[in-house]
């Protein structure tokens, strides 16, 4: 039973989305009802899952996916010409990732809410995005997953093109070509699991129990791993998002940041590290050089920038260059920081660009040095942002604090040398984060008020509802930071297993 | 049985005397001849889609004409693109199009597309030489004429002069090719030169050979370095010849090089896959290039079906079920999703010309046509989980089964440049600002009902497994 229901959490968008394509554009109210309903179920489904879930924590998993402990596995046969199987199933991780997908799809269709253009589309393409994010975290079939995941770029295009402001067609088209770029080195490398696994499967359960030919893991790690990392705007692959976020509307800045951006993180901890720990024991600690850049240098352009996007794709960026920190620790301790800011992250940028996005369509400008004093006219939205910002920068109390510390935590009983010294970088850089979250929100919220904000108002019922649920979210995971370490190590434990047998060979060879 | 089996071949061949004799009981203006021809051709395709899938070798009749799964797929490709063909090319012969006039002799332009799909189904059924060179001949000849069927627009003569003057000399490479292969092996069967290249497969003579049979048809497939009179001649045709020239035209060259190399070559083709290799790579690198900065819509088709012949490529790397079965769904869903595009600019060009300018606004006047168009094109870019991405995937995994993972690696990473420029194109649709105020857009019950049909196969052939598994299992048995 809960395995229908499991099921049913990708394929119920695209009910949507069919059931009204035969309704006219006029009826927009139905329309937009539809959709959320659809997500309010899916959000109340994927929460019961959770319990569910968490309850059974004692119970074994299905058998059939030894040594992850997936819960409601399904296998069917797909296309029989390459033995591509329909396996979904969701372990702690994944079954969280859904949650933080539900809440920010759901929140982000209540914000765009008044969108400008043809309403119609924009909500189909939102589900449609939905769909593919979901896929993502569900599927455990490489061909299955790599479809879900390219997905994202037929829907992400055109709603920025369409549905953005400023640069929309160059930052949409550099944030796609992009990601696409990135897709297309996965796309590369999967054939080789295939064929040099030796079983013919693209199964990540059964490719995980096998150990790849050095030689392939060699090239095809690097490969791999750089092109989930491209869509988690690891350096040098992170121009694309700051220009793609600042065109982009509010809902896709909230998804695409929220959501997408982990799935990069979760691709390659779920597939290149997963499937090939022995390259990953050797090339991970060239990725620690590549996130300096990310953890240190991002925080100080966030200082420099002047528009609100700009400043919160820096700080995305910095904030996702510690999930690498985490995963290239390779620790326990690590890999559960790096999951555990996966979520916490997801939450807290959505709020990040909701809030901005509340506060553009007021001023019509992202500029901060153009505004000032509007807490006085939006409190709501005005605390709302400072919340985000707080959390950003690590405030005990809120999620961010716990999964930063876990992360360094985990990165400095590394054992390299290395990795303790950018960790002790990563660590001083959250004053540079603190500099530019203090900055923007005193100069954005308190001093002179220009004239032409008097008319402002603070926000409707519908924007406090979001914001209200999104700090919970936050507080939440602040507050109660044992349950779900607990939870998410359940599903860390099978991976650092794959990662320590990778060492016993290593030495054993 | 086998005359049960032959039937769609035979009445295929009859196809165009009946359909030019029933000119004679019309009116000259009258889609009688137009009905009869969907009534034929559906029929054609049916007989086909009821011919079982399991023959192994297949069936031999008289003895240079075979009936196997790849042969009768293949028919499959080419009686859904005639019957795409003959619809697309409905309107053209009402109105004028694009700043063309008006096209005439609807009976005889249909006759000429049939008799160039029954070359196609010649290709694919031969098992001499001489079959083999009559079917390509066959296949090409109409094309020439259909390309200058506007008598009265000098662009379309030019083009058609180009590529006859090309065709000749493609057939030329060929007819030394196949001579030298003769030379070599004793016998124009199939079967002996398969041994005779078998035994000796380092001969000088042969690999003489197998380089003017690739440059022969690498004309008509538009691989490069002979692919540059494919602009030209696309955009000068009428949209519904240039629309059937790059799926039927494009679909005999990929069949005939499939039944080269996994037929009577197949004991060389490892070595000939650095060839194939080099080409594909070339093609579909030029093909991409050259699409970048086009600004009218059939020149950009061209280029884009340049570099998806370099796509095809890639699957004769693969070992010969794999291999054939990657061909054969690729050109269904090529098929499909080229004619979608075809007909979204058809219809954009009655009313306007065909350049990416008059796209401008369509999202916001037909926001139904802007949705086929992006589907089209994200299926022809590749993009998950439109049945173009399954059809690329098909591809490769022919290319990846013996190993070029290199080569796959290329196509892959070529695909975003591909990518880049469809975006363009669904830029102009739905993005940009109509300049003055647009010519309204109507469709007919018929464009709409094509429209429709396309968009839902373009979507859906990819993930529903019906289509690839039922082809792969036409393989395997």
């Amino acid at each position: 039973m809960e395995t229908v229901l499991f099921n049913l959490i990708w394929f119920l968008p695209l009910l949507a989305v069919l059931v009204c394509v035969p309704i006219p554009s006029t009826q927009i109210k139905t329309i937009k009802t539809i959709h959320v309903a659809t997500e309010s179920l899916i959000l109340l489904l994927v929460g019961y899952l959770v319990y569910s879930m968490y309850t059974a924590s004692g119970t074994p998993a299905n058998s059939a996916a030894a040594p992850l402990l997936l819960h409601y596995f399904t296998d069917i046969p797909w296309l029989s010409m390459f033995n591509a199987h329909y396996i979904v199933g969701a372990d702690a991780l994944n079954i969280l990732l859904l949650f933080l997908t539900a809440v920010i799809v759901w929140t982000g269709i209540l914000v765009s809410w008044n969108i400008k253009g043809n309403q119609k589309v924009y909500f189909a393409l939102i589900q449609l995005l939905a769909t593919s994010v979901y896929g993502v975290f569900m599927s455990f079939d490489l061909v299955l997953f790599f479809v879900f995941y390219e997905m994202e770029a037929l829907c992400m295009y055109l709603m920025i093109a369409g549905y953005g402001s400023g640069r929309k067609d160059y930052g949409g088209k550099k944030l796609t070509l992009t990601l696409a770029l990135g897709s297309s080195m996965i796309l590369a490398t999967l054939f080789g699991f295939y064929f040099e696994g030796g079983i013919q499967s693209w199964s990540i359960v059964e490719l995980s129990k096998v150990t790849l030919p050095m030689d392939f893991q060699m090239w095809a790690f690097p490969l791999l791993f750089m092109g989930f990392a491209v869509s988690s705007s690891l350096f040098p692959f992170h121009f694309w998002s700051p220009d793609g976020h600042s065109a982009a509307p509010t809902a896709v800045s909230m998804l695409a940041a929220g959501v997408m951006m982990k799935m990069g993180a979760y691709g390659c901890l779920r597939v290149a590290m997963f499937l090939m720990p022995e390259a990953a024991k050797i090339w991970l600690p060239y990725v620690v050089l590549l996130l300096i850049f990310n953890v240190v240098v991002g925080p100080f352009i966030a200082i420099r920038h002047k528009d609100l996007k700009y400043i919160t794709a820096y700080s995305s960026i910095s904030h996702l260059g510690l999930i690498f920190l985490g995963l290239a620790a390779l620790t326990p301790v690590g890999l559960r920081g790096a999951t555990l800011q996966m979520i916490s992250h997801g939450f807290l940028t959505g709020l990040f660009f909701a809030t901005i996005g509340m506060i553009y369509e007021r001023t019509h400008t992202r500029d901060i040095t153009q505004m000032g004093g509007i807490m006085r006219k939006m409190p709501f939205l005005g605390v709302g942002f400072v919340i985000a910002g707080f959390a950003g920068l690590g405030l005990p109390g809120f999620s961010g604090f716990i999964a930063e510390s876990t992360i360094f935590i985990g990165a400095f009983s590394c054992e390299s040398t290395w990795v303790r010294i950018v960790t002790i970088l990563a660590i001083l850089s959250i004053t540079t984060t603190a500099v530019y979250i203090l900055q923007t929100a005193n100069r954005m919220l308190h001093g002179e008020m220009p004239a032409k904000y008097e008319s402002l108002t603070d926000g409707s019922f519908r924007e406090k509802l979001v914001i209200v649920i999104l700090v919970l979210c936050l507080l939440f995971i602040g507050i109660f930071p044992t349950w779900i370490s607990e939870f998410l190590d359940q599903s860390i434990a099978p991976i650092f297993e794959n990662i320590s047998r990778a060492n016993i060979t290593a030495i054993g060879g | 049985m086998f005359e049960s089996i032959l039937l769609p071949d035979l009445l295929l061949l009859a196809f165009p005397f009946i359909v030019i004799g029933s000119r004679l009981f019309c009116d000259f203006r009258s889609a009688f001849p137009w009905r009869v021809a969907n009534i034929g051709f559906i029929l054609i395709f049916i007989m086909l889609n009821m011919i079982p899938l399991a023959s192994g070798e297949g069936h031999f009749f008289i003895f240079n004409w075979r009936l196997d799964d790849f042969g009768v797929l293949m028919r499959e490709v080419f009686m859904v693109s005639a019957i795409l063909g003959i619809w697309l090319s409905k309107d053209y012969f009402e109105h004028g199009a694009d700043g063309k006039p008006q096209m005439h002799q609807i009976a005889e332009y249909i006759g000429a597309i049939a008799f160039a799909t029954f070359g196609a189904f010649t290709v694919v059924s031969a098992c001499d030489l001489l079959t083999f060179f009559l079917g390509l001949e066959i296949a090409t000849i109409p094309m020439y004429a259909l390309t200058a069927w506007n008598k009265k627009d000098q662009m379309g003569s030019e083009a058609a002069t180009k590529y006859i003057l090309m065709g000749s000399v493609a057939t030329a490479f060929e007819l030394f090719g196949f001579s030298y292969l003769y030379g070599f092996s004793g016998s124009l069967f199939f079967n002996d030169i398969a041994s005779a290249v078998a035994t000796n497969s380092t001969s000088p003579l042969l690999w003489v050979s197998i380089l003017f049979l690739f440059s022969g048809i690498g004309f008509k497939l538009t691989l490069f370095p002979f692919y540059t009179w494919a602009p030209d001649v696309y955009e000068g045709a009428p949209t519904p010849v240039t629309a059937v020239l790059s799926v039927t035209s494009k679909a005999t060259a990929i069949a005939f090089l499939a039944v080269l190399v996994f037929g009577p070559l197949a004991a060389v083709q490892e070595q000939m896959s650095p060839l194939i290799a080099l080409l594909a790579a070339t093609t579909l690198l030029v093909g991409n290039l050259g699409a970048l900065k086009q600004t009218r819509l059939r020149r950009f088709m061209a280029y884009s079906s340049i570099s998806q012949a370099g796509y095809i490529m890639i699957a004769l790397l693969g070992p010969a079920e794999i291999g054939k079965s990657a061909i054969v769904y690729y050109m269904f869903i090529y098929a499909v999703a080229n004619y979608l595009a075809f007909f979204v600019f058809g219809i954009i060009g009655h009313h306007r010309e065909e350049t990416f300018a008059s796209l401008r606004g369509l999202s916001k006047q037909n926001p139904a046509l802007a949705i086929a168009l992006a589907i089209a094109m994200f299926s022809l870019a590749g993009i998950p989980p439109l049945a173009g991405f399954f059809g690329k995937f098909h591809l490769f995994f022919a290319g990846a089964t013996t190993g070029h993972y290199f080569l796959v690696a290329f196509a892959v990473i070529n695909n975003v440049l591909a990518l880049f420029y469809y975006i363009q194109l669904i830029k102009s649709a739905w993005i940009d600002e109509p300049e003055g105020t647009l010519s309204s857009l109507r469709l007919n019950r018929r464009q709409r009902l094509i429209i429709i049909m396309l968009s839902i196969a373009v979507v859906a052939l990819g993930f529903v497994p019906f289509l690839s598994n039922n082809i792969f299992a036409g393989f395997t048995f």
